[in-house]
């Protein structure tokens, strides 16, 4: 256990310094204009809680918050396995480890305005590899006008994108595991699955419970590369959460875009807070 | 099998990639004295020649350097104190750190734009470099308090005992000591700030746009495919770069701590 000594503050104090003007001020005046009718900023109203209340009542709100929560949910069940599946098989040698982590970087660091182009040149019918294929194949892929096919190409997209962060953290928490865990599982005749099960899943929790907060909550919020892939439709079917509220900021629609980003800092602030519980939790049973 | 489920994967990820690169040797729009379709370093050219996509890109450099330089000199000591002693509310900046990670850019693009307006922030790639410490800072505090943690206390004491002031054991023992870890922090804290977005866009609305804004600024009625590829793998390069530099020390470190 560390000692106490409040001088810590010290420390603290120039990174807080940076959050609080870059965070708290900017948090804390989306919250006041929330309260108002905006005309221009000097031209103002108050209109109490009538955003919240007119946002709580509007049918579309709950339809992007269920299409959010359905796509992450999708997103955590294809990522997950896939994710922890690819660190198992990596290589532990310092050679080809280091080159498939390499591979499995690379799209992390691609803009993320970039992405959804990348993607719509590769599913191209006349000149992407996966467009052509597929025609060639026979199976024709109109993510435009069809539903299914708009959230497929997302989601093979957004695992592209992502399931390197899933793969890389699990490789993280395996490399950690000593030797001795294994030859002990070796010498009790555990199997391929005990071991997974018994040795190598209770060690990886930390690092998977990292990789489950920043997926959760990047793909609850997804805004930029969806929105490049078919601006929310066909229809609306792909109108996540933070579509909405882009589309109001970019119509200057500033006091119920207000109240809609205190909607949605509520969510997070709340999914943040069950898992600080769920991974103190965690740590006090082992 | 597994090698071979491990190719299945490496072409997955790789792909799209070699898409790109082929759209950018392409010519995708008429150029007289080029057909559509033929190979030619044209885009490239046509990158070097124009002044306002190569500003982009020192633009990018700038912010991005200006960005990982600020997070690491004040995640270092928070770290340290974070890794080292128990404070008056200790875990609610753990709490604060999580939640500024979290929060999603577009919900507060508007009050920074206001603020930054104020200061007089805007159009510069230094205000990019302020406001992406939000999600950066928190990074770069888990990453290297994880390392520092892992350190023997031993190691401060003896350095104190040595009579080394706080500023000079941070200068000359722990930094060195905790290197990769400060590879790694940099590593991630470059990526984040180099991907994002909607805070760039909003911050550099006539001035020091950073090269994502400058492709967006190629999209148009007639939109030059190719060019908009070349550039996107130009925007590839230092970060490939990087992934060499930390390949192996990514795999290390990276906990959440509440």
């Amino acid at each position: 256990m560390p000692p106490p000594d409040n001088r810590a503050w010290i420390l603290v104090l120039p990174a807080l310094a940076v959050l609080v003007f870059v965070g708290l001020i900017p948090l804390i005046s989306v919250i006041n204009y929330s309260f108002f009718d905006i005309f221009t900023l000097k031209d103002r109203f108050w209109v109490g809680t009538e955003w919240y209340a007119d946002l709580l009542r509007d049918p579309a709100l709950w339809a992007a918050l269920g299409r959010s929560a359905l796509f992450t949910a999708l997103v955590v069940f294809i990522q997950f396995p896939l994710g922890v599946g690819i660190a198992l098989l990596l290589p532990r040698n310092a050679l080809w480890g280091s080159v498939c982590v390499m591979v499995l970087a690379m799209p992390l660091v691609v803009p993320w305005n970039m992405i959804p182009g990348i993607w719509l040149g590769f599913v191209d019918v006349e000149t992407g590899l996966a467009g052509r294929a597929m025609a060639a194949l026979g199976i024709g892929f109109d993510y435009k006008f069809n539903a299914w096919h708009s959230w497929a190409l997302i989601l093979a997209m957004d695992t592209w994108h992502w399931v390197g962060l899933v793969a890389i953290l699990s490789y993280s928490g395996l490399s950690a595991i000593p030797g001795a865990y294994y030859q002990a599982a070796a010498i009790d005749g555990a199997g391929r699955v005990q071991i997974f099960r018994h040795v190598e899943l209770p060690r990886l929790t930390g690092v998977l419970m990292m990789a489950l907060v920043l997926r959760v909550m990047d793909s609850l919020m997804i805004y930029t590369e969806a929105f490049g892939i078919n601006a929310g439709g066909p229809d609306g079917a792909t109108t996540f959460l933070a579509l909405d509220l882009g589309e109001e900021i970019a119509a200057f629609n500033y006091g119920p875009a207000a109240a809609r980003s205190v909607l949605y800092v509520l969510l997070v602030l709340t999914l943040a807070w069950a898992f600080t519980l769920v991974l103190r939790g965690l740590r006090e049973r082992s | 099998m597994r090698a071979l489920t491990l190719v299945a994967v490496a072409a997955f990820i790789l792909a799209p990639f070699a898409q790109m690169l082929m759209l950018s040797f392409t010519v995708t729009l008429p150029h007289p004295g080029e057909m559509v379709g033929s190979l030619s370093l044209r885009n490239y050219r046509a990158i070097a020649g124009d002044p306002a996509l190569t500003a982009s890109l020192a633009n990018s450099l700038i912010y991005v350097s200006a960005n990982v330089a600020l997070t690491l000199a004040v995640s270092l000591p928070a770290a340290y104190a974070l890794s080292r002693y128990r404070f008056v509310g200790d875990r609610h900046v753990l709490l604060m750190l999580l939640a500024f990670r979290i929060m999603p850019p577009v919900v507060l693009s508007l009050p920074v734009f206001l603020l930054f307006a104020q200061v007089g922030l805007l159009n510069t790639p230094f205000a990019i470099a302020l406001v992406h410490c939000l999600f950066n800072i928190p990074i770069a505090i888990w990453i290297l308090e994880s390392f520092i943690s892992a350190i023997p206390r031993d190691f401060d004491e003896n350095a104190f005992l040595d009579g080394y002031s706080l500023p000079r054991f941070f200068l000359r023992h722990l930094v060195p000591m905790i290197a990769p870890g400060i590879g790694v922090a940099a590593f991630f804290c470059f990526v984040f700030s180099w991907v994002e977005v909607v805070f760039a866009r909003i911050l550099t609305s006539t001035g020091g746009k950073p090269i994502t804004m400058a492709i967006d600024g190629l999209f148009g009625f007639r939109t030059d495919v190719g060019l908009v590829m070349a550039m996107t793998v130009l925007s590839l390069v230092p970060a490939l770069l990087l992934i060499g530099f930390v390949r192996r020390h990514i795999a290390k470190g990276f906990r959440l701590r509440v």
